[in-house]
């Protein structure tokens, strides 16, 4: 049979990947900024850096767009190196669903900041 | 002059071996072919490699220079590392000691039709084009389809059958860019895949290596910019 590749496909990856590149950019000094003018960080006070609803709801953002950043990054090397369709599939649905474990846990301890 | 070279004939050897071969030459001036073509006429007539035009035009004699893609034909000898390691260009079936199979580079070269589609009635003189239009062209038309740059590239090397590779792509943009081609939307469907275009992650040994100066990477990113512009 003849190898043929799918139509249509690959756009949104590189696309997604860039804009989370670019969601990282942004919140990266914004935080290193914000943390700074509060001063002096002992535990209460990182602790204190993430009551405010934005900050939780940024940190939930940047953590978000690092995991579907690096699943992409991920499944850009199977893609290279991994060539059985029955390893890759299998390590791109257990990455998926470790990462989106992560998402999860990490909005767990972002709300769980009182 | 000290020289290693590729030695492979897949009828007989069981596997490639490095021959030496030691040159009495003057490397003033000369280009790593005027060697290569005095070993076969001095020392080892059976050393097979392809050279036609011996100027940096035909693109024929494309091989891996001290770890380096390049034209043997305008490679500088002096300079160079001795003994000097020469080998066939990488991850190409190699017919014989230097002379590598090239199907796969071109079947990449015909996919990406690289011939204008135009279905507008001829017109009586020619198709014009204004001098910015064609300006667009500068740094595409003067590929010679010598392979260094698809060789190079680690993208090629995994997905050989698949990824397009720098040169098929240049070549790609090259008609895509030319205002006389009506066939953008089929050839950006074309490129729109996983593979194709998309495996290239950005490394740019074809840039490094091109013999032409060229930049096949930039033409890439040109492409993909099309390919966002009529997504939105």
């Amino acid at each position: 049979m003849r190898n043929v590749g799918g139509a249509h496909r690959g756009l949104n990856m590189w696309l997604v990947q860039r804009a989370s590149a670019l969601i990282m950019a942004l919140y990266l000094p914004g935080f290193l900024v914000y943390a700074l003018v509060v001063g002096p960080l002992d535990f209460a006070a990182w602790h204190g850096l993430f009551v405010p609803l934005a900050v939780k709801v940024s940190s939930l953002l940047f953590i978000a767009a690092l995991l579907v950043h690096a699943w992409i990054g991920l499944r850009e090397i199977f893609i290279d190196y991994v060539h059985p369709m029955t390893i890759r599939l299998p390590l791109l649905f257990l990455f998926g669903t470790l990462y989106l474990g992560c998402l999860i846990w990490a909005a767990d301890i972002l709300w769980g900041v009182k | 002059m000290k020289f290693r070279i590729y030695r492979y004939d897949p009828e007989s050897d069981a596997k490639p071996r490095m021959q030496e071969y030691v040159l009495d030459f003057d490397p003033q001036g000369k280009k790593v072919l005027d060697a290569l073509i005095a070993i076969k006429e001095t020392l080892d007539e059976s050393l097979a490699f392809r050279r036609s035009c011996r100027e940096g035009v035909c693109g024929s004699d494309g091989l891996n220079i001290n770890g380096v893609n390049s034209l043997a034909c305008v490679t500088a000898l002096e300079g160079l590392k001795e003994p000097i390691d020469i080998r066939p260009l990488p991850r190409l079936a190699v017919i014989r000691d230097l002379i590598v199979d090239m199907g796969q580079f071109y079947q990449h070269y015909k996919a990406v039709k690289p011939y204008l589609i135009n279905l507008d009635p001829e017109p009586e003189n020619e198709r014009l084009q204004s001098p910015e239009e064609r300006a667009e062209l500068d740094g595409l038309y003067e590929c010679i389809l010598c392979g260094c740059c698809t060789t190079s590239c680690p993208s090629f090397w995994w997905n050989p059958d698949k990824f397009l590779g720098p040169a098929a792509l240049l070549q790609a943009y090259r008609v895509i860019a030319d205002t006389r081609d009506q066939a953008t939307d089929e050839r950006l469907d074309y490129l729109e895949d996983p593979y194709r275009l998309f495996r290239c992650h950005g490394i740019m040994n074809c840039v490094e290596v091109c013999p032409k100066g060229l930049n096949p990477t930039e033409a890439i990113g040109k492409i993909k910019t099309l390919l966002v512009k009529r997504s939105l």
